[in-house]
């Protein structure tokens, strides 16, 4: 079956094509072909000169992640009629939210600085060299997190990435939960301390994107949220992060709802709170803003209040079991 | 990259060359484990026992001893550095059976160990300030007088070629597998640092011994672990029989991986295969074993062969996978050419022999890249650092040149396309001097056409064409050596198998091919095995 490839070139040497194009390549696809082996057969055929990262073939080793229709994914384990039948079209793109150096190739040193920044690796508790026990469960809790691949399919679709290049990103929270989590690891309240701070894990605002599509079931979101959690009960609080979690957790308990006004002041404080006053104005213009004094209390806060408590009950229970 | 991390530890200035990012290496690929006695019940001496047999007597003892009794400390340490290995009920690091093991002394994460070490090698690289040089492919090794000054190296992002000047070199570029047709390397194995060794003067060692792989998927060459059938899977044939009863009546599917290939080979070739493959059935494991043990198995067979292998057996065949040959070292790494060394699937220790045994690869790149980097280490503190020949960089600058004038030759994929199939139908599984003269005399015409390939991509920055055309001239000096070394070995050993000499002969062939350049003649001598402990004796399973 022919099917007609449409990729996204680039090549910053070449003083006519050095702007973005797209160039389509007609080629014959066979049963079980996957796109990366599309793209080989392109460059034997057709276009040596087409530029792409690849090297295992087999979805381990993280080299082939670029965007197939809109979507960041493994070319090596996509396979071409299927992804064809169900878009109808084949376009291939690099991974976003990264510089295009050259048609599919895409400046990876970025990912790399961030993965460094979260000192991946492990900071043994004791010194001594024997074996450490493990538990089953202790391996479970950080095994999804040491899946990742380092493809960068997660930080191409990250949506917080898109507005902040310095944003930590996905990739490397996923990394930094593997030694948080881990049993063995004796820094775990610096990590938490360090990732607490400015572009890092709050700064995640939670599309899931990351998660739908890491191509190892990773689920960066997950390990991000497990960061959270540890860092708040490592009692880690004089951040606008954990400040926001706790001021919308005191305004749906006081009020039951978001008081969004007075969230803004607990979670940034009164000085930077004033730094966002244009933008109050401006939701005030949409007819968004809401009403900062009158805020009435939700007619059953009472069943709210129960909610809590019966959450606070089971959270302690858990904990007690986790420490027999 | 644990050689590097031994040599850094040891206060070297350290920095590591690759033409891929360190956590692409195809180490990642591997699935099964590494084997080390852990146990009170298990012994060093035993899995030296089980090294050797499984080489076929062709491993060097005192190598392989080494091997075996250092893997319980390196275990501890790869823990230590925080390596994650599935645990027992207690907690303690679990093992399970492999080919050829008379014990349960391969530790593994699931069927992901070749990526949890690899990652934790790069954490160790970032930890101690390690420098990469990364998508830097190395064309030329600098060695004059013997003595080696460094590599010169060709930055794939903008072409330009450097030289990176050094004491010390130390090669560890894993297998040739891309050679072949059929086979589970990644596309970046192609041998590049035997070759390049090659040309700088140093032997390579028993070549001929090529390991091809008992299940791997067909079209693709996708690798099925041996912890597959290390967790009770079943190799059938058209009849649904359990033929490997037949070929390795005590131990069966777990007989060592040349036993396990020739069988599937022979019963392909006598009509008992199902197209062309023989099936390897895991669905009496129960959904919940593969799930969790065998999960990358399982999606790899549905991803890739369309095939559950929950509800149906999994088709697969014999492919080219390791190298049991390789550069010429001694038991720290060091070879022929002072200040080079070599450690992993691109060296020859040789503790492989003429057959290597599952889970030994990893541990061989642990135990011995730790052992070369501390070599490495202690021959620079007092090593001179020579002033670097300017001449090299001016002939590889030349050389390079040369590739971008040619006009109208040959496409550098046609070339690599035939040696593929070439060395897949001559020098594969069973071999005859018929057989291979053929696959010689094709190298041969191939690399006379190589000469004469051209450049359809005449850009500098990123240019795949010219990195392949210098991967295949170094597939065709390895095709070459695989070649001279299995016409010239007249026995049957391991995974080398001669149809007209099918016996094991020692008393001519207990002995090591080297093969090294003269010009451009590929010569030939031999050195004897060490043997210590164990003498050699009829190898059965």
């Amino acid at each position: 079956m022919k099917i007609k490839f449409n990729i996204r070139r680039f090549n910053p040497d070449d003083s006519k094509l050095n702007e973005p194009y797209f160039q389509a390549y007609d080629v014959e696809v066979t049963e079980g072909m996957t796109v990366l082996e599309a793209l080989l057969k392109i460059n034997e055929e057709q276009d040596p000169t087409l530029a792409f990262r690849k090297s295992c073939r087999s979805a381990i080793c993280g080299s082939c992640a670029m965007k197939v229709n809109g979507f960041s994914k493994l070319t090596c384990s996509l396979q071409v009629i299927p992804e064809y039948k169900k878009k109808g079209r084949m376009v291939i793109e690099p991974l976003a939210n990264h510089k295009q150096v050259k048609d599919l190739v895409v400046d990876l040193n970025p990912f790399w600085k961030k993965i460094e920044k979260v000192t991946p690796y492990l900071t043994p508790m004791d010194k001594e060299h024997e074996e450490r026990s493990v538990s089953e469960e202790d391996e479970k809790t950080i095994d999804q997190s040491q899946r990742c691949i380092m493809c960068g399919c997660c930080n191409s679709e990250c949506n917080a990435l898109e507005i902040d290049s310095k944003f930590i990103a996905p990739a490397a929270l996923a990394k930094a939960w593997r030694f948080v989590g881990d049993v063995r690891e004796g820094d775990k309240k610096k990590r938490l301390e360090r990732l607490s701070e400015e572009h890092g894990m709050w700064d995640c605002v939670r599309c899931i994107h990351c998660t739908q599509y890491c191509p190892k079931d990773v689920a960066p979101l997950k390990q991000i949220e497990m960061l959270r959690s540890s860092a708040m009960k490592a009692g880690i609080l004089d951040n606008p992060g954990a400040k926001h979690v706790e001021a919308m957790a005191d305004s749906v308990r006081r009020v039951g709802r978001l008081d969004e006004a007075a969230m803004t002041f607990k979670t940034l404080g009164f000085l930077r709170s004033i730094g966002m006053i244009p933008f109050g104005l401006k939701m005030e213009l949409h007819g968004k803003m809401p009403l900062p004094i009158l805020f009435p209390k939700i007619e059953k806060i009472e069943e709210v209040k129960k909610i809590y408590e019966e959450a606070a009950k089971q959270g302690t229970e858990q904990e007690k079991k986790k420490e027999e | 990259m644990r050689a590097a991390i031994e040599a850094a530890r040891a206060g070297l200035n350290v920095a590591v060359v690759t033409k891929i990012y360190p956590v692409r290496s195809h180490s990642v690929a591997a699935q099964g484990g590494i084997n080390a006695a852990l146990k009170e019940t298990d012994s060093w001496e035993a899995h030296m026992f089980d090294t050797i047999k499984g080489s076929d007597y062709l491993g060097d003892q005192d190598a392989i001893e080494a091997l075996c009794k250092e893997a319980p400390s390196d275990i501890m340490e790869l823990e230590r550095m925080g390596a994650i290995f599935s645990r027992d009920a207690h907690g303690h690091i679990a093992q399970r059976p492999f080919g050829g093991a008379g014990y349960p002394r391969t530790c593994y994460l699931a069927d992901r160990t070749g990526h949890s070490l690899l990652h934790v090698m790069f954490e160790q690289l970032m930890k101690h300030g390690i420098y990469v040089y990364d998508e830097w492919h190395v064309v030329k090794l600098v060695a004059e007088d013997n003595i080696s000054k460094g590599v010169i190296a060709i930055e794939l992002s903008t072409g330009k070629l450097h030289r990176l000047h050094s004491k010390a070199t130390i090669i560890a570029t894993g297998g040739y597998g891309r050679v072949y047709k059929t086979t589970t390397n990644a596309l970046s194995s192609t041998g590049d640092g035997m070759a390049l060794a090659l040309n700088a003067g140093v032997d390579l060692m028993d070549m001929e011994f090529v390991q091809f792989h008992p299940t791997v998927l067909p079209r693709t060459g996708i690798l099925m672990t041996e912890g597959a059938r290390g967790e009770g899977g079943f190799l059938l044939n058209s009849k649904g029989e359990r033929f490997m009863e037949k070929y390795a009546p005590k131990v069966k599917e777990l007989a060592s991986r040349d036993v396990v290939s020739r069988a599937e080979q022979t019963e392909i070739e006598e009509g008992r295969g199902v197209n062309g493959c023989v099936l390897l059935d895991l669905r009496h494991l129960g959904a919940k074993k593969i799930n969790e043990r065998l999960s990358q198995i399982k999606d790899l067979a549905i991803n890739f062969s369309g095939v559950n292998p929950i509800e149906e057996p999994v088709p697969v065949k014999p492919g080219a996978h390791y190298s049991m040959g390789g550069i010429a070292t001694d038991n720290d790494g060091g070879t022929k050419v002072t200040g080079l060394f070599a450690a992993g699937e691109a060296a020859c220790v040789s503790v492989h022999g003429a057959n290597r045994l599952g889970g030994n690869s990893l541990l061989e790149t642990i135990v011995f890249g730790r052992r070369a980097g501390l070599k490495a280490a202690q021959f620079c503190k007092d090593a001179k650092l020579y002033p670097f020949p300017d001449r090299f960089l001016k002939d590889a600058s030349q050389e390079v040149a040369v590739i971008y004038e040619r006009e109208n030759g040959e496409s550098i994929f046609k070339i690599r396309n035939e040696m593929n199939d070439a060395m897949e139908a001559h020098c594969g599984i069973f071999r005859d001097r018929d057989r291979l003269t053929k696959g010689y005399d094709k190298i041969k015409e191939l690399k006379e056409r190589f000469k004469k390939v051209s450049l359809t991509d005449k850009n500098d920055n990123y240019n795949n064409e010219l990195l392949h055309i210098f991967e295949v001239g170094q597939m065709l000096d390895i095709s070459e050596a695989i070649l001279v070394g299995a016409i010239n070995r007249q026995e049957s050993r391991g995974s080398h198998y001669r149809r007209d000499f099918p016996k094991r002969d020692d008393e001519n062939w207990l002995k090591h091919t080297l093969i090294y350049k003269d010009g451009e003649e590929f010569k030939i001598r031999y050195r004897d095995v060490r043997v210590t402990k164990f003498k050699p004796e009829e190898r059965k399973y």
